[in-house]
């Protein structure tokens, strides 16, 4: 299933505008993109007083998205895989999540957040079926609920292509990362197939500094291609233009391109005109 | 070649007919054929029809209508530079008469220097350029504009070192200074800025292009020049800022101001740069995309001048 089919027929939502009734659904490509949804989300949590409860490996180990838990400071609660009475199948690991969030309830909690990566459930015999059923009831469950909040994670790159779509179907809330950079002229959020950033609105010199920012960001965070989606751009003027030409300068162009998507026909003749041998290390990518 | 300038060879032949055009424009023609060079002919009717008559039109010349090649003074040498550059290593031969037909005296101008930038652009190109003048037919004033912008002069026998020929710094200088800039009209409609945020100007000036009926294509690029030049302002000029828009006839003219005084090289944003990331990318890229920009500094501020004709 691709992420055009799947804004389809969800609801997308930036994670720091997750609410309680939210039983989410966080298929990530890379570790960056697990981490820019789970990090936040904890971090959020842990901040306001939320109670975060993460299913992990073991206690004091390192948990899915966030890596080894810091010294100090507030943490979440773990529910161990590793504590619980085996064979642990998906089933058992939601009735420990279960018994914590009722815990929580019980205690005062107002708001409870939870975060699973459960790939490893689809690896047993039988897993998908017991994951789907376990899916159902949880999405039952949350989303009615006026306290808890959940992420469930998969890692795209370990599940099967007919696993995903039935997986995905349990679940009524697409989260997906923060945008880079959010105001009313000018939208930059993160994209992942292929990698990049999607552009929105209007890009000028006043958020030139943005861009950059966002650009190296993303440069650095891996090899090969980025990809600069640009349908929704209504404007973009030549110091952006010229930016993104330095930037593309940087890297042989034989190792990486900066690539440019679905650029909206009045810009693109923009671009045609100036002429592409103008802007090396820039190549067009997806037609609009 | 005794006269050849910088590795550029640019001609100018003043002829008088269809047959003095041919006796010389042929023989220079197939001169580059038989030196394996890239050779084109961008010529006017009917002298094109006579050279293909002549030449043949399946030949290995490449044949262009004049009309439809010298469209606007920037866009031609952009797309001279992209032939001479496609066609590297070989040398391009070309024989190139511009068209003179323009009521408008500034366009008259803007082609002359034209002609005199490239003696700039292509100066270590290697390439041969000869550009006919037809002595009967063209006013005195553009066969003086010839004689400023080739350095040699080609008699139909042999060249002739141009002594009034005049360095493309020198003439460029000397066309901003003959420019007759017209005081604003009234009915100019103004609006400040002070921020890098440009929205509102972009939204100004579209509004304004929407209305007098440029197609979405003339007003993305009108707004993205305008939106450069104001950028400029910003960066280098001295408040107060500000855009003023005006129709005149077909044009709409919209001209950014600043107080500051600006005195570029006469030959800012003609060159074209190599790419997106040299300086005078942006001012070079505003004259691709408008029909003229006009530039002028004096006393009472610096004004760049944008027109666009529906």
């Amino acid at each position: 299933m691709d992420d055009l089919l799947e804004s389809l027929w969800s609801v997308e939502r930036p994670v720091s505008e997750l609410r309680p009734g939210d039983h989410a659904w966080l298929c990530y490509e890379t570790p960056e993109e697990q981490s820019l949804v789970t990090v936040p989300f904890v971090d959020e949590g842990l901040a306001l007083g939320h109670r975060v409860i993460c299913l992990a490996e073991r206690v004091g180990g390192p948990v899915p998205g966030l890596g080894w838990p810091p010294a100090g400071g507030p943490a979440p609660r773990v529910v161990a895989l590793a504590d619980l009475p085996g064979p642990v199948g998906p089933a058992v690991a939601l009735e420990a999540l279960a018994k914590e969030i009722m815990l929580a309830e019980e205690q005062g909690c107002p708001v409870v957040r939870v975060t699973a990566d459960m790939t490893w459930a689809l690896r047993a015999p039988g897993g998908l079926e017991e994951l789907l059923a376990c899916e159902r009831q949880l999405e039952g469950e949350v989303g009615p609920s006026t306290t808890v909040m959940a992420v469930c994670q998969f890692d795209r790159r370990r599940c099967g292509a007919e696993e995903l779509p039935r997986l995905f179907a349990t679940h009524s809330v697409r989260v997906v990362p923060d945008p880079v950079f959010d105001d009313p002229v000018l939208r930059i959020a993160w994209t992942f197939r292929p990698r990049g950033l999607a552009l929105a609105g209007e890009l000028d010199a006043s958020r030139h500094t943005r861009l950059d920012e966002a650009l190296c960001r993303v440069m650095e965070a891996g090899h090969g291609d980025v990809h600069l989606n640009m349908s929704g751009l209504r404007f973009i003027d030549l110091g952006a233009l010229n930016l993104l030409a330095e930037r593309a300068a940087e890297r042989p162009a034989a190792v990486s391109s900066l690539v440019l998507d679905r650029i909206p026909a009045q810009l693109f003749s923009v671009v045609e005109r100036v002429g592409w041998h103008m802007l090396p290390g820039l190549r067009l990518g997806h037609p609009a | 070649m005794a006269l050849r300038r910088h590795g550029l060879e640019h001609r100018a032949f003043l002829y008088s007919g269809v047959e003095n055009f041919l006796s010389t424009t042929v023989p220079f023609l197939i001169k580059g054929l038989e030196a394996d060079d890239a050779v084109v002919a961008v010529v006017r009717r009917p002298n094109l029809d006579a050279l293909r008559d002549v030449l043949g039109s399946d030949g290995d010349v490449g044949f262009y209508d004049s009309a439809e090649f010298y469209d606007h003074p920037v866009r031609t040498l952009k797309r001279y530079l992209e032939l001479v550059d496609s066609m590297r290593p070989r040398r391009v031969v070309a024989l190139a008469e511009p068209v003179w037909h323009w009521t408008d005296q500034r366009q008259t101008l803007e082609w002359a220097r034209y002609e005199s930038l490239i003696n700039e652009v292509f100066a270590d190109s290697g390439a041969r350029a000869l550009c006919p003048y037809d002595r009967n037919g063209l006013s005195s004033a553009v066969l003086d504009f010839a004689r400023h912008t080739h350095p040699v002069l080609f008699d139909g026998r042999i060249d002739h070192e141009n002594d009034r020929y005049m360095d493309p710094q020198v003439f460029g200088a000397g066309c901003d200074v003959g420019r007759r800039f017209e005081v604003r009209p009234d009915t100019a409609e103004y609006m400040a800025f002070h921020d890098e945020d440009l929205h509102p100007l972009r939204v100004f000036v579209g509004k304004h292009a929407e209305a007098h009926g440029l197609d979405r294509q003339q007003a993305q690029n009108l707004v993205t020049a305008a939106n450069e030049v104001a950028a400029n302002a910003l960066q280098h000029g001295v408040p107060p800022m500000g855009v003023w828009v005006w129709r005149d006839g077909d044009e709409l003219v919209c001209e950014v101001g600043d107080n500051g005084f600006w005195q570029p090289s006469p030959l800012i944003g003609f060159i074209p740069p190599e790419s997106a990331r040299e300086r005078g990318f942006g001012l070079w890229t505003v004259r691709l995309l408008v029909d003229l920009m006009e530039l002028r500094a004096g006393w009472d501020g610096t004004f760049v001048r944008l027109h666009v004709s529906r």
